[in-house]
């Protein structure tokens, strides 16, 4: 226990006194008088509900808030009267521009609405009529497990950071839990999968998991944002992309399209919350860029991966004959150069066009384009 | 006895056909509410086989249905998705078949490399809503298994089979 009360409140006579005068019915009433707004929010189209952005209003709203939150240190809900006393909860982001996005409030809705069940939305049974060849069930296998190691540490990392922003950034709150149970059930039907195919789980990736010590152990929000949303769902969402192209079966197929969206959703908050960083705090750009390169330096070292890369090649080739391979290497290839691609073209559509000249990870790409032309 | 004729079949392509998915959808209101707010206005661009002008229309989906389908000229598009006439065709077919896409037609796949199908965006961001929604626009194209439609040439599609085995691999 590190935080004590300062008061040992049986002990304290005047509070046991008031205790009981109120149990009597002599009611102090104070809060009846709290200084706050009157509104009566309704929705702006019946069919969508109440949603945040109805809420939007006055110092209820967060299109007003202050760019640094001085004002609320404590629990308090955005907009309620604050009285003397309350504690300082030393949140350790109380920035706006370090975690807004725009359209929060509208990706979170999404969320709540697009949420499914890995146990009862899957044609299990369905997937379980079709026997895999071995080769091919094996890859799968292997990806699976590679895949379920992402998504843990994809459910630790908003987690991890939700209690530590002001309690003001309650809709990027709110959409960070959204983010941690979409992955937490990515975890979920990825081991699923794997146990149902027939092999189990394969083999954990070191290459890989120094990547995802990285992602967890940033040393603010905006760094962890960057390199989680951004960074490594949008390459993660191309290879869901890929996955779903590549996958044997259309139960699998729908698995990917699902994990899919959520994915997609995540990297669209990374996307409108780097757009707003630039905007706003624009004197985040040079660490940004200097986060990206080690962030970028990682992702390159993830080719070593080969419990990622192999299975791709085997089961875009469908198989390990010498052709199978072949074709596999051929496919794999377009995949990773258009998953480079697409990162570097939602950083500049961001604001950071300047990206692709510094880039290490890019001028590689480049390289291996032309080789390939070659 | 004159025959009773059965009304002319929809046409695919026509902006009746993507009228008459969209009511497929409005039928379905319980499916596409459970799979969640579908906010996204899309173009899809058939072309002709002949070099003709292609056929394009834009479909707009708002909290769970599609709202409105209109020619695409002058309306603003998250993506379009384009493609040869046999493109669409083939997609169709094995819908129309089968009673939704098997592996190898489904829109996802179609479109990832742009073999058959290809995806045209200018900003990134409204590229994305292809896979934000994917599943609501798979199953919106997957109900053009219940339409009774004819191709150009007065062809139809294959009728459903008993069987409705998609394969593995
Ligand atoms: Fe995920």
């Amino acid at each position: 226990m590190s935080y004590l009360s300062t008061t040992d409140f049986t002990e304290d006579q005047p509070f046991v006194d008031r205790f009981e005068r109120m149990l009597r019915g002599d009611l102090d009433l104070s809060w009846l008088d709290a200084p706050r707004e009157r509104v009566t929010c309704r929705p702006e189209n019946a069919r969508r509900g109440l949603t945040f952005r109805d809420l939007d209003v006055g110092s209820y709203g967060f299109t007003d808030m202050p760019e640094l939150i001085r004002e609320n240190r404590s629990f308090a809900p955005r907009g309620a009267a604050m009285p003397e006393g309350l504690p300082d909860l030393q949140a350790e982001v109380n920035r706006k521009s370090e975690v807004w996005a725009y359209n929060i409030e509208g990706y979170y809705e999404e969320a709540m609405t697009r949420q499914w069940n890995a146990t009862t939305d899957i044609p299990w049974a369905e997937l379980q009529s079709v026997e895999l060849p071995e080769d091919i069930g094996k890859a799968y296998a292997q990806l699976l497990t590679f895949l379920t190691e992402v998504e843990m540490i994809a459910t630790d990392v908003p987690a991890k950071w939700m209690g530590r922003l002001n309690a003001d950034f309650f809709e990027v709150k709110n959409f960070i839990a959204t983010q941690a149970m979409d992955e937490a059930r990515h975890a979920e039907i990825f081991r699923k999968r794997a146990l149902s195919t027939g092999w189990g789980l394969m083999r954990a990736s070191a290459q890989n998991e120094f990547n995802l010590k990285f992602l967890r152990d940033a040393d603010s929000f905006a760094e962890a944002s960057l390199a989680l949303h951004l960074q490594a769902e949008g390459m993660v969402l191309t290879l869901f992309r890929f996955s779903e192209y590549i996958s044997p079966t259309e139960g699998d197929k729908k698995l990917f399209r699902l994990v899919m969206q959520d994915e997609a959703r995540h990297v669209g908050y990374g996307m409108q919350h780097l757009k707003w960083v630039l905007d706003h705090f624009p004197e985040r750009r040079e660490a940004i860029h200097h986060h990206l390169d080690e962030a970028e330096n990682f992702v390159f070292g993830g080719g070593y991966a080969t419990e990622v890369l192999e299975p791709f090649i085997i089961l875009s080739g469908k198989g390990l004959k010498k052709e199978n391979i072949a074709e596999g290497v051929r496919i794999t290839n377009a995949f990773q150069l258009k998953q480079a691609d697409e990162y570097f073209e939602r950083l500049a559509k961001c604001g950071l066009p300047e990206r692709r000249e510094r880039s290490r990870l890019w001028k590689m790409i480049d390289l291996r384009k032309q080789t390939m032309a070659a | 006895m004159p025959a009773v004729s059965a009304p002319p079949p929809l046409r695919f392509p026509s902006r009746d056909f993507f009228e008459a998915l969209r009511e497929a959808m409005r039928a379905e209101r319980e499916r596409f509410s459970r799979l969640g707010f579908f906010d996204t206005t899309f173009g899809v661009r058939i072309s002709s086989d002949d070099g003709g002008e292609p056929a394009e229309f834009a479909l707009r989906f708002e909290v769970f249905d599609c709202v409105g389908v209109e020619s695409l000229a002058g309306v603003e598009t998250d993506f379009v998705v384009e493609g040869p006439f046999a493109a669409w065709r083939e997609m169709l077919d094995t819908i129309h078949a089968l009673g939704a896409a098997d592996t190898a037609h489904s829109l996802n796949t179609l479109t990832h490399f742009g073999e058959q199908l290809r995806v045209r965006y200018d900003d990134p961001d409204g590229h994305d809503k292809l896979y934000r929604f994917a599943e609501s626009i798979q199953e919106f194209f997957d109900l053009s298994a219940r339409l009774d439609f004819a191709y150009p040439d007065g062809s139809r599609p294959p009728a459903a089979r008993a069987e409705r085995q998609r394969s593995a691999r």
